[in-house]
């Protein structure tokens, strides 16, 4: 009996493990069609195109929490006005990222092949695999489910991670400007700009 | 009437509904342990950051000038000539992955190798298909600096190198061990044939650019600053590398939302 209790237990545990990976799959899948959709529709004009895919990012990124994390110390130090208009220059960057990123894979076609969950972090890791003519790209998608939503923390592409390349950048930019977020601000802007004419052109 | 008034109720539902989901991801909290600096940051060692963003500019203009529009041109290829040139490539480089990986003691991993080997340069026609791939041998890399790696050698500092980029002290090192001890180069030296050695290392060059081609470009589109995000990046996939893993799960986790609001 204490041994049938057992197995229950540890099927259990199990199924549940396995069915939140494949939740957040299914999630996932669902959030990266609609970036691939905005992509393969000619009719939209590229800046609708851009917003769409935008808000798609928005609303599935952890953006704010991403910001804080590769800001470190300049974003503790700075006044509530200075994060704020950083939180909204970084989601936009982000943006511009993860769609640059995804414009060259627009007609690739993709599996997600696995999903796996981490109880000691609570994070769901997702494995999807894009089929190139010359052969395939793993790429991991780090994902948080935070009030019975799902959100992505970061994504990992050939063992470099997204967040930890923009921390690092980040952290080399803000020594320039002696870690005033102000001043960084001013840089981010920039850069978001040329990269929005970029993407959109 | 009707309809316009349809259009409009659906407009405002799908902004108002974005806003929700939008607001709803700023409640994803941070740990307050992210105002410490991560590990990978801490490793990178750039005592020379001037003359190497000096040698990346180079580098990035020369880039931009030959290599990515010849491997553009590569692309254009029939896929299977691609894969063909890739293959080919990719078996000369065998003999010296399985004297790493018996360096390293993957005892395992180098009879695979030798498999591997054996049947693309037999059945694979020299190496231009790969038929082991196909009867589940693996392909698995390991070069010299990972071989010092393993041993215990340190990362030294970063070196950006003209034309061959981004490196450290000890893969710099691990680069001229391959130079020197490539057996397939020896014996073309040895042969009075040495331009096949540069040719061998252009069109790897050719090949291995073609495969980034839009990763590249997303990374100097939207970067802040290239130079950096390329030396993350070149330490995140050693590291990988080195730990013989594409397991994501070894990749430092951004101490995002452990805890949440």
């Amino acid at each position: 009996m204490k041994s049938f209790i057992s197995v229950c237990f540890v099927l259990i545990i199990f199924y549940s493990f396995n069915s939140q990976g494949s939740e957040a799959s299914n999630w996932l899948k669902t959030e990266v069609d609609k970036i691939l959709i905005a992509y393969q529709d000619p009719n939209l004009p590229s800046e609708n195109r851009f917003l769409l895919i935008e808000q798609t990012i928005n609303n599935n990124f952890a953006g704010k929490s991403i910001a804080i994390h590769v800001a470190k110390k300049s974003y503790k130090n700075a006044s509530e006005e200075k994060r704020k208009e950083y939180i909204e220059l970084f989601k936009r960057h982000l943006a511009l990222n993860i769609a640059g990123l995804m414009q060259g894979y627009k007609n690739q076609e993709y599996k997600l092949i696995d999903a796996r969950y981490d109880e000691k972090n609570k994070v769901n890791y997702i494995d999807m695999e894009i089929n190139l003519d010359t052969g395939n790209i793993l790429v991991t998608w780090r994902v948080l489910k935070h009030k019975e939503r799902y959100f992505v923390i970061d994504l990992i592409l050939s063992g470099i991670s997204l967040v930890e390349t923009k921390r690092s950048e980040f952290n080399s930019m803000l020594k320039t400007v002696d870690y005033n977020l102000s001043e960084f601000n001013k840089k981010l802007s920039d850069q978001n700009e040329i990269s929005y004419s970029k993407i959109i052109n | 009437m009707q309809k316009i008034n349809q259009i409009i109720f659906i407009v405002f539902l799908t902004l108002f509904s974005f806003q929700i989901l939008a607001a709803a991801s700023d409640q994803v909290s941070a740990d307050s342990d992210d105002f410490e600096t991560t590990t990978v940051e801490d490793e990178i060692y750039d005592p020379f950051e001037k003359i190497n963003r000096a040698i990346f500019s180079f580098n990035n203009a020369a880039d931009q000038i030959i290599l990515e529009p010849v491997a553009k041109g590569y692309k254009k290829l029939p896929s299977p000539v691609q894969s063909g040139i890739s293959n080919f490539l990719s078996n000369l480089r065998m003999p010296l992955v399985v004297v790493n990986q018996l360096l390293q003691g993957q005892g395992k991993n180098a009879a695979e190798s030798t498999g591997r080997f054996v049947v693309n340069t037999t059945a694979g026609i020299f190496g231009l298909i790969d038929v082991a791939d196909k009867i589940g041998l693996e392909e698995k890399e390991e070069d010299f600096g990972q071989t010092l790696a393993t041993w215990g050698v340190g990362d030294g500092f970063y070196i950006v190198l003209p034309l061959f980029g981004p490196s450290n002290v000890r893969d710099t090192s691990g680069m001229l061990m391959t130079m020197v001890t490539d057996p397939v180069n020896a014996y073309a030296a040895s042969e009075g044939e040495a331009w096949f050695v540069t040719t061998r290392i252009t069109t790897n060059a050719i090949d291995q650019r073609s495969k980034i081609i839009d990763e590249v470009n997303a990374l100097r589109n939207n970067s802040l600053d290239y130079y950096a995000a390329v030396r993350s990046s070149y330490y995140q996939n050693r590291k990988a590398a080195i730990d013989n893993t594409d397991d994501s799960d070894l990749t430092p986790l951004p101490l995002i939302s452990i805890e949440f609001e």
